[in-house]
């Protein structure tokens, strides 16, 4: 029971974002309204530093700390680097915006600090108790960001679907924890490993507290028929708030799946296979299906991410290490691309005026050629074209599938990924044919912004030609 | 070693994306300095490699440079394999690269004269060309020094790609892209036979590394494959690819692109239709060895479509007019030669002949093109004549040039091409006879197609009119120093590389032979035995029938096209008179183009326009797409009605999914 | 036996009092009915030994968050029929499947999974083992991690509370308290004037004109 300061070393990181938001929480009280862009360069520099010791703490066999509340190993390091890299992107795409309407403001650089610190606690949980607080963490945080434009109707409202709905997904996890706990008397994952695999798959109180935990995963994930809220939070909630709840917590999502069913529950494949796959197929179908229908793009996207979802969870089901690396693959893949796609609306958004519409994105290529060509980019591995990261991501988990003899899942899925080409390569009609409208000025962004969209753009590119970079480590990590 | 290599593959890449992508800001100037640093770092360095090798101080490098991917336990790498065989192709492309990059400094200096006024894509075109030639360098480089079949696809692609981009720089002319879609048509044809071989690789062998491929192959020379009634596996492969190396090195009948793609700029003539990448095939056979000494039927197969493409190719080199043409024609009877070598399981003799060739073709297709710059871009040589003494370097290195091309004794291409015609002649294989027969009466073709072409330009009456005449003057430096670069190893090669290439066991020492040829058809061990030095071999030579042959056509066309020429300009036309229905089969060239222009062509279309009919507009869009995408369009209305915006509906769906989770997992 | 005893008259006041919640017409009567709930929970721990939870729950949930709570439903105008608008109509399908749920909930956390045989009682430690001591020396050694997290999402809490409720409405009409008392008599509240006499031309009336 006696605490070793060697238990602080893996959690530098965390330190160091937490230690990020209260310097903002505090500095942002005595800067004047001009020096905002202050905060932000702190966030990024806090954000860089946590990259840095991320790689310094990383590498290694798992080790547990804290008295098994805590674990690093190659899926922590991974996912919290790819988290972090991710955030630095949102932050420099949200920063125009914000400053456009007179939202600089350090609360939003400290509510979005939070949330990846929960995201960071949620990806190092090694048990179902640090796993919940990490998830409330990051849940709270997101909540108030989708509320964030105080005058804003619609972003009240979808933040309060958003927060009864999360709670509602939050008391079944919970309860689902709880039947866990009944069920093998622990909440640390090692020790519930080995209760249940003991204990077979003759307890029906494993399989019961199962149900409710895929829901409190399919509910983060926004897997149907846990999706609803997806739509209208990403059609009300302000564009750059969006952009942090589509990107990283997918990843977070990911650790929570994984940590849950696969160290805890691992055993008990076979059940929570069965549900994933309905979801996985539910989710495909209807995110592609409904996604044609829609004339938002954020509500577009919305299904485009309820469909990637279906997705990931392909992977998952598998219950193989390389299912789980393929999963993984995708849930990063499908973070950066869709921190991409927002990005490029932000970008295209100015003062008095969002880019919510799909008509907005008429004719980029003759407003700025290079942006078009990254939402291309984004659009084309979005729907899987090779070369682009996308088609092997989609490549490596229904290989996944077909590998665990589920040949009919993966005709499935590649028939509903052939719908939602669809949707996708309108958006890039729109791009490249469509003249832009009279009065669409010509797109003025930073350097920085570029710098980091052409990074973001030709990082699909580039992981798609040479995946086995980020491949080799996905599968280190299981 | 593995940074030189990446370093040889790489440098020309990054001149390429310098000037490709930063063309505009780096100004002309910046853009050829930039690619031919890159290109000169990887000559220089691929020369020490080969002077390495020579010298015995290198080891093969075979090794993965990147794990693309593992695929069911194949894996797909970038990886280098560099031996004796690679070095020499490293050297050759290379060298020969650098020195078309400096030409083109001069070729290309006005080259905004010959874009329409205004157009867009006349813009910047100086620094595009040397992005493509440059990149054109990498793409090659890659399918070399492959070590695998995926990355030698990758390259041979590549080249495809900027073959296709090269000959259709010019892309306001409507016969520039006409031929560049014609040059990728035809590869197309020639591309699936070649992935088809790769494939059938892949299936038996399981791998995709040349070295594992090769030492599994012994096992597997007994293997049927059940097509066509049973054939051995081996020559079904060696088919395959071949027909790869058909599309790719223009062998009957898939050579008709060749001809045309003279459409483009005549650098990339001399670099990639001349001196590189139409030998990727002979290359790739070569590289290939260790299976084509498997399987005989497949031998016999190149011995006879190499001889023939020698011959008749030859034949219409006679006929044509254009400058450039007479050139391709004879490359396309040479690349007959190298690939009647491989046939004859001479792949030494191939190689050898590749590089000799790559050498005095390059200097010829150089040569030309400083005819043109000096006739203000016109190529018909009966407007030409008498430029000898407006031309001096440019007339004293064609001639060099073409007696190295038919084979004159002590040049280089005498050694080469002798050397192929004694091995055809020692080879037992199906259809060997044949050949000997093609290939000795081409050396007379040759010679008299080559000295046409000389005789017509340099010497005799001055056809042209008289601004031109008024305007001719010696290229500049940059266009006649590679034309000197290029005369020498012209000469020389020969005689210093017959002895380690042909004669001795350079390819054999070590513990690797990238070349390996059978017992029973070793065909050069005939040369080796008589061979007593290279003095005695050229004198040899001049008591040999392809010598006199080749006197023959060179006196004959001295006779016809110098003297009688300068006697009367029309001898041409009473030639054509006597040669009657012979000189218009050949200026019809056989054919081929009406063949596939009006069955091939226009039989797919007429085919293609059925199917588009009957399959496409009313089964498939009718019926399908456009009826699934109603049905899916509906669908998609209907699933998007369930989200109503709220929230309790949200929070039933979510209980009716937990309850239907529990009822299947739990109750059920 | 009264132990027993105790436990079952304090189950039946929870349940009943948790029915009347969401049943009342009401809500107030709703929240002082989850207050009652809440007591008598905090009776339920105190009978398992757990002091130190029984009181926490009563003094903050029914202390201050139960209060404000109270405040606020009693400040605020709560329409009672369009919430109840759609109760009816709803009532079918929902009931449905509370139904089914309730019996999948009661087949798996009934007395098979769960009964002593599973759950044996647990022995009474005594009244040396001080509860609330033990509670602390665990918070704060085992799971010192969550509670610092525990610490941060109230942080965070406050934020987001003062970021979503504190602004500044030009447009509204309030009174500032401190700043009435601030006034002082003599120059705040009237200010003498002293003005030059205007002259001012006479209002002619028409009718006198005449």
């Amino acid at each position: 029971m006696s605490f070793d300061a060697a238990n602080l070393l893996p959690i530098l990181p965390e330190i160091a974002i937490l230690i990020t938001a209260s310097l903002v929480l505090i500095l942002d009280l005595y800067l004047k309204d001009q020096d905002k862009g202050l905060n932000h360069s702190i966030t990024l520099i806090g954000l860089v530093i946590a990259i840095g010791l991320t790689g310094a703490v990383g590498g290694g066999d798992a080790q547990v700390f804290f008295d098994g509340n805590l674990i690093r190993d190659p899926m922590s390091d991974l996912l919290k680097g790819a988290i972090l890299i991710v955030s630095v992107l949102t932050f420099i795409y949200a920063r125009p915006w914000l400053q456009d309407r007179g939202m600089l403001v350090g609360e939003f650089y400290v509510l979005g600090l939070l949330a990846v610190l929960g995201m960071l606690i949620m990806v190092s949980a090694n048990g179902f108790l640090t796993l919940y607080l990490g998830l409330e963490l990051q849940a709270l945080a997101l909540y108030a960001l989708v509320a964030f434009d105080r005058d804003s109707s619609t972003g009240a409202e979808a933040a309060m679907k958003y927060f009864v709905l999360g709670a509602l997904g939050s008391g079944l996890l919970l309860y689902g924890v709880s039947m866990i706990y009944g069920a093998t008397g622990s909440i640390e994952f090692a020790p519930v490993a080995a209760a249940v695999a003991e204990q077979g798959i003759s307890n029906k109180v494993l399989v019961f507290g199962i149900a409710f935990l895929v829901i409190g995963i399919g509910f983060k994930f926004g897997a149907v028929p846990f999706h609803m809220w997806v739509p209208d939070v990403y059609e009300g909630g302000p564009t750059p708030a969006v952009l942090i709840l589509s990107s990283a917590p997918k990843i977070a999502a990911f650790a929570l799946a994984v940590r849950m069913l696969v160290d805890g529950l691992h055993t008990l494949h076979p059940d929570w296979q069965g549900m994933l796959v309905i979801l996985a197929v539910l989710s495909m179908g209807l995110g592609n299906l409904v996604a044609i229908a829609q004339s938002n793009i954020k509500r577009m996207l919305a299904y485009s991410t309820i469909s990637h979802v279906g997705f990931i969870f392909l992977g998952l089901l598998a219950g193989s290490e390389q299912g789980f690396a393929a999963a993984m693959f995708y849930t990063i893949v499908y973070a950066v691309m869709s921190v991409g796609a927002f990005g490029i609306l932000l970008i295209l958004s100015r003062q008095g005026f969002d880019a919510e519409r799909l008509e907005d994105l008429k004719g980029l290529n003759d407003r700025d050629a290079w942006y078009a060509a990254m939402m291309a980019l984004i659009m084309f591995s979005m729907a899987g074209v090779p070369p682009t990261v996308g088609f092997m991501a989609k490549l490596l988990v229904l290989e996944a599938v077909v590998r665990i003899d589920m040949l009919w899942l993966a005709l499935v899925a590649v028939f509903f990924s052939i719908i939602g080409a669809f949707y996708y390569l309108r958006v890039i009609k729109f791009i490249y044919f469509d003249k832009p409208a009279d009065d669409a000025p010509a797109l003025l962004t930073s350097s920085g912004v570029r710098f980091a969209m052409s990074l973001n753009g030709l990082a699909l590119l580039a992981l798609g030609l040479f995946p086995a970079a980020l491949l080799s480590v996905c599968q280190a990590a299981f | 070693m593995e940074n030189v290599y990446l370093t040889i593959v790489l440098a020309p890449l990054l001149g390429a994306i310098a000037a490709g992508f930063f063309g505009a800001r780096l100004g002309r100037r910046g853009a050829h300095r930039a690619t031919i640093a890159g290109v000169a770092v990887s000559a220089v360095l691929s020369l020490w490699v080969l002077a390495r090798f020579i010298w015995g101080e290198a080891t093969v490098f075979n090794g993965p440079v990147y794990t693309w991917l593992v695929s069911d336990g194949m894996r797909f790498e970038v990886g280098f394999l560099v031996d004796k065989l690679t070095a020499v192709m490293m050297a050759t492309v290379t060298f020969v690269s650098l020195m078309v990059h400096l030409y083109t400094i001069g070729y290309m200096a006005d080259d905004e004269h010959n874009w329409p006024h205004g157009a867009l894509s006349g813009k910047n075109s100086y620094q595009r060309f040397f992005s493509y030639i440059s990149l054109f360098t990498f793409s090659m480089l890659m399918l070399v020094m492959s070590n695998n079949f995926m990355q030698l696809f990758f390259g041979w692609e590549a080249v495809g790609l900027v073959s296709y981009l090269l000959i259709g720089f010019w892309s306001t002319r409507e016969s520039a892209v006409f031929a560049n879609l014609k040059a990728f048509l035809v590869n197309r044809v020639g591309d699936f036979g070649f992935i088809l071989g790769i494939a059938a690789v892949g299936m038996y062998f399981g791998s995709m590394d040349y070295a594992e491929v090769f030492a599994k192959a012994p096992e597997l020379a007994d293997e049927q494959v059940a097509i066509f009634g049973g054939v051995s596996l081996m020559t079904l492969i060696g088919i395959l690819l071949f027909i790869g190396a058909m599309g790719k090195s223009a062998q009957v009948p898939l050579h008709v692109w060749l001809p045309d793609s003279m459409e483009g700029p005549t650098p990339i003539s001399a670099l990639i239709h001349a001196a590189t990448m139409v030998t990727a095939g002979v290359f790739m056979v070569a590289r290939m060895s260790p299976l084509y000494e498997l399987s005989e039927t497949a031998l016999s197969f190149i011995l006879i479509v190499g001889a023939s493409t020698a011959f008749f190719m030859g034949l219409i080199g006679l006929v044509q007019n254009d400058i450039k043409r007479v050139v391709a024609y004879s490359t396309l009877s040479q690349l007959g030669y190298m690939v009647t070598a491989l046939g004859a399981s001479a792949y030494a003799a191939g190689i050898f002949h590749l590089m000799t060739h790559a050498f005095f073709k390059a200097l010829l297709f150089l040569a030309a093109g400083s005819v043109i710059i000096a006739m203000h871009h016109k190529q018909d040589i009966s407007h030409m004549g008498g430029l000898r003494k407006y031309l001096p370097i440019t007339w004293l290195t064609a001639l060099i040039g073409s007696l190295a091309l038919i084979g004159f004794p002590g040049f280089s291409g005498f050694f080469s091409k002798d050397a192929i015609i004694e091995a055809v002649g020692h080879s037992q294989l199906f259809g060997a006879g044949y050949a000997t027969v093609l290939l000795t009466v081409g050396v007379f073709v040759t010679a008299l197609y080559s000295f046409r072409m000389y005789f017509l330009v340099f010497h005799g009456r001055e056809r042209m009119d008289e601004h031109t005449r008024h305007h001719l003057h010696e290229s500049p430096w940059v266009v006649t120093v590679p034309l000197v670069l290029l005369a020498i190893p012209s000469v020389f090669i020969g005689w210093f590389a017959v002895e380690p290439m042909l004669i001795g066991d350079w390819w054999t020492t070590g513990d690797w032979s990238p070349i390996v040829v059978a017992h029973e058809h070793d065909t050069l061990h005939h040369l080796r035995e008589h061979w007593h030095g290279q003095a005695a071999f050229v004198e040899h030579g001049m008591h040999a029938l392809p010598f006199y042959l080749a006197m023959a056509g060179l006196a004959l066309a001295a006779l016809l096209w110098w003297v009688l020429h300068a006697w009367n300009p029309r001898i041409d036309e009473l030639l054509q008179v006597f040669g009657g229905p012979v000189t218009r089969i050949l200026q019809d060239k056989y054919g081929f183009d009406d063949f596939n222009q009006r069955f091939l062509a226009g039989g797919s279309r007429n085919l293609g326009r059925m199917f588009w009919i009957t399959g496409d507009r009313t089964l498939i869009d009718g019926g399908m797409v456009n009826g699934s995408a109603r049905t899916v369009g509906r669908l998609a209305l209907r699933f998007r009605q369930l989200q109503t915006g709220y929230l309790y509906h949200y929070a039933i769906a979510m209980i009716i999914g937990l309850v239907g989770l529990l009822t299947i997992f739990v109750t059920l | 036996m009264a132990e027993k005893l105790i436990f079952y008259i304090l189950a039946v006041i929870t349940l009943w009092a948790s029915v009347m919640v969401i049943t009342r017409k009401n809500p107030v009567h709703s929240v002082l009915f989850l207050v009652l709930a809440f007591v008598t929970s905090a009776g339920l721990w105190v009978l398992l030994e757990a002091e130190f939870l029984g009181i926490v729950l009563i003094l903050v949930y029914v202390g201050a968050v139960m209060v404000l709570f109270l405040f606020v439903v009693m400040m605020l105008d709560i329409d009672l029929a369009t919430i109840r608008a759609g109760f009816v109509q709803n009532l079918p399908l929902a009931g449905l499947i509370a139904a089914i749920m309730a019996v999948e909930i009661l087949l798996i956390v009934g007395p098979g999974n769960f009964g002593l045989d599973a759950f044996p009682k647990p022995e009474p430690l005594g009244a040396e083992v001080s509860n609330t001591r033990e509670l602390g020396l665990l918070l704060y050694s085992v799971y010192i991690y969550p509670v610092e997290i525990a610490a941060v999402i109230l942080l965070l809490a406050i934020v987001a509370a003062i970021r979503l409720t504190l602004r500044r409405r030009p447009d509204t009409k309030f009174i500032d308290p401190a700043q009435q008392v601030r006034v002082r008599k003599g120059p705040d509240r009237v200010r003498l004037v002293k003005m030059a006499a205007e002259d001012v031309a006479p209002v002619v009336d028409k009718g006198d004109a005449q």
